[in-house]
């Protein structure tokens, strides 16, 4: 029971990262290997922000601000000039934007590993059994909310209906009135914010570290493999999957292979079925190449 | 005066090892068009297949498989070999996805090998690392002389791998990779099996990789997990990107130029908190030049050269 409850509750956290980033491989057709880093920034910031006493709640929301404004930024003066040259040189400059990120943070915020100074809470207890803690319960919360929220967005309005519209054919969306400039903003906003989002919730039941981003980015990765390659739906399902096996595989192994857990999924799901779990629902000729 | 000197070779010995990678490199992702971000695992397997068959047995508070004692030339050649046939048995099942899902699949393949080095305590003494390992000449030679001799066979195997890799480039099998990478469905009716190539080149990287990790121990004198972390393939691509991804002596040169720029600044005597400073903004250096010259040169400083083909006369 517990294990599915942290599963349930690190796969939250996941599905954050993972919306985001395959809300930018869906509209921009490359791996983004700089939104771990994102979520890295996210969580030193909201340190920051937290430091100059702040509660977190209020932080969070600068955090969710400042990570959008940078991931618009970087898309516009980085990705942009050079999308024309091709994913693999889109892929490398991600790296790059990753490397310089980490860097800075790095530099500014030292090595040692950081924790939010949180007031310690009980777990709640269903039944005398030890549950959760509230944060916990707000991290699932907010996730149940953000989950519904992207649906609503991306079905209901003009610019979520833009985005699809984008990310499915170009040319027939700019030919049908929608600017894909305009679209791309949103995108890349919503999917830094959810990215510093996350970052900040594995901060609150983990520890700040330099090298999270890099981990985050693997486990990412897998739940996007595991979705199916840019399908949203997919992947918030995938997070949660991914979050309870990787807890439910490190029963059988030791539990420094928490991501080779993470790996061995992305490895399996490739080889007997790249499409991932969208194949179920959407039935399509092969996996995009 | 020496001390310079001793830190000149050491860096130029760290840059012979990066060109090798990316010649290897080269190999696979330049010529014929493979993105590998697994790259990291062969060097990784090559080096810890070198200490297990060259190192003494293990003592008392080591653990670790075989410790033969070799001699260095059987370590050598075991090292490629393995690095080779680990790229074989990665490659078989990953080279029938392309593009994206191969390179996901690479670098998920990498991150379970290095944690089986972090865990496997019985393999590998895990993430304590085996320690005083002794280089080439070790006992012939006072420590000094030794880093100029290991950097002097350094050289001569950069330079083997680049004859290798280049005579590999002009000929046939050199030219059906290009084929393959440029248009596949068009060397496809061309006569060119792509699987059997792509892995004949994947598996040659591997093994020139593999040699590549060898010679790291050389210089380390030591191996722990956190030396094979997926920086090394990042590192090693944002090499061959600068020097110039698919020209040869770009690769090479982009080898020694990124070790060069990334790593001058580690031997200044600074103090802990200024290094810890110092090592982020190297960090981030890294991604910035990455950037700049994807942007502005993105064929890196040395193009490729289209082949230049003499036609006979006659």
């Amino acid at each position: 029971m517990e294990i599915i409850v942290f599963g349930v509750i690190s796969g939250c956290i996941i599905l954050f990262g993972a919306l985001g980033f395959s809300m930018t491989l869906k509209a921009e057709g490359f791996i983004n290997v700089a939104h771990g880093q994102m979520l890295l920034l996210g969580a030193y910031l909201a340190f920051l922000f937290s430091s100059f006493g702040l509660p977190m709640v209020v932080a969070t929301m600068l955090v969710m601000l400042c990570c959008g404004v940078c991931g618009v930024a970087i898309y516009r003066y980085l990705y942009r000039p050079v999308k024309s040259r091709g994913i693999l040189v889109l892929l490398f400059t991600s790296v790059g934007v990753a490397y310089a990120i980490n860097g800075i943070v790095g530099a500014v915020a030292g090595k040692r590993v950081l924790a939010y100074d949180l007031p310690p809470v009980r777990a709640m207890r269903l039944d005398g059994v030890p549950i959760m803690t509230v944060y916990e319960l707000m991290i699932i919360g907010f996730a149940l909310i953000a989950a519904i929220a992207i649906h609503v967005f991306l079905t209901s309005t003009w610019v979520g209906k833009s985005i699809r519209a984008v990310a499915d054919n170009y040319d027939l969306a700019r030919v049908r009135g929608f600017d894909p400039g305009h679209t791309s903003d949103y995108v890349w906003f919503i999917a830094s914010a959810l990215a510093g989002v996350a970052g900040v919730f594995s901060g609150i039941i983990g520890s700040l570290h330099l090298g999270m981003g890099w981990q985050q980015i693997i486990i990412i990765l897998a739940a996007t493999v595991l979705g199916g390659l840019g399908s949203i739906y997919g992947v918030m399902l995938a997070s949660l999957l991914l979050g309870i096996g990787m807890e439910l595989g490190i029963m059988v192994l030791p539990s420094n292979y928490r991501t080779g857990v993470a790996f061995l999924i992305i490895i399996a799901i490739l080889f007997l079925r790249p499409e991932g779990l969208q194949s179920l629902w959407s039935p399509r000729t092969g996996a995009r190449h | 005066m020496e001390s310079i000197l001793l830190f000149v070779v050491g860096i130029l010995s760290i840059g012979a090892i990066y060109s090798i990678l990316c010649l290897a490199l080269n190999l696979e992702a330049g010529i014929d068009g493979l993105w590998d971000l697994g790259i990291v695992s062969f060097f990784g397997i090559g080096a810890y297949t070198y200490v297990l068959l060259t190192a003494p047995a293990a003592e008392n508070h080591q653990h670790y498989l075989l410790g033969l004692g070799l001699p260095i030339w059987v370590g050598l050649a075991a090292a490629g070999l393995m690095g080779g046939v680990a790229a074989l048995l990665i490659g078989v099942p990953s080279l029938r996805l392309k593009r994206e899902y191969f390179l996901i699949t690479t670098l998920a393949f990498a991150e379970v090998i290095r944690q089986i080095y972090a865990n496997e305590l019985w393999l590998t003494n895990g993430v304590a690392g085996i320690y005083g390992l002794n280089p080439p000449f070790s006992e012939s030679l006072p420590p000094n002389a030794r880093q100029v001799v290991i950097f002097a066979l350094l050289s001569v195997a950069v330079a083997v791998t680049y004859l290798i890799v280049r005579s590999l480039c002009v000929s046939p099998f050199g030219r059906a990779l290009k084929a393959l990478r440029e248009n596949e469905a068009l060397a496809m009716t061309a006569g060119i099996n792509p699987f059997a190539h792509h892995i004949r080149a994947f598996a040659l990287a591997g093994a020139l990789s593999g040699v590549a990790g060898a010679f790291y121990v050389w210089y380390n004198t030591l191996i722990i997990p956190g030396q094979f972390v997926a920086d090394v393939t990042f590192f090693v691509w944002t090499a061959l990107i600068i020097g110039g991804i698919g020209n040869n002596t770009g690769a090479l040169v982009g080898g020694i130029l990124f070790v060069l720029l990334h790593d001058a600044l580690r031997f200044l005597p600074l103090s802990n908190d200024m290094a810890e400073v110092v090592s982020s903004v190297r960090t981030a250096l890294v991604g910035v030049i990455l950037i700049l010259v994807l942007r502005w040169r993105p064929e890196g400083l040395l193009c490729e050269r289209p082949a230049r083909v003499r036609v006979r006369q006659g």
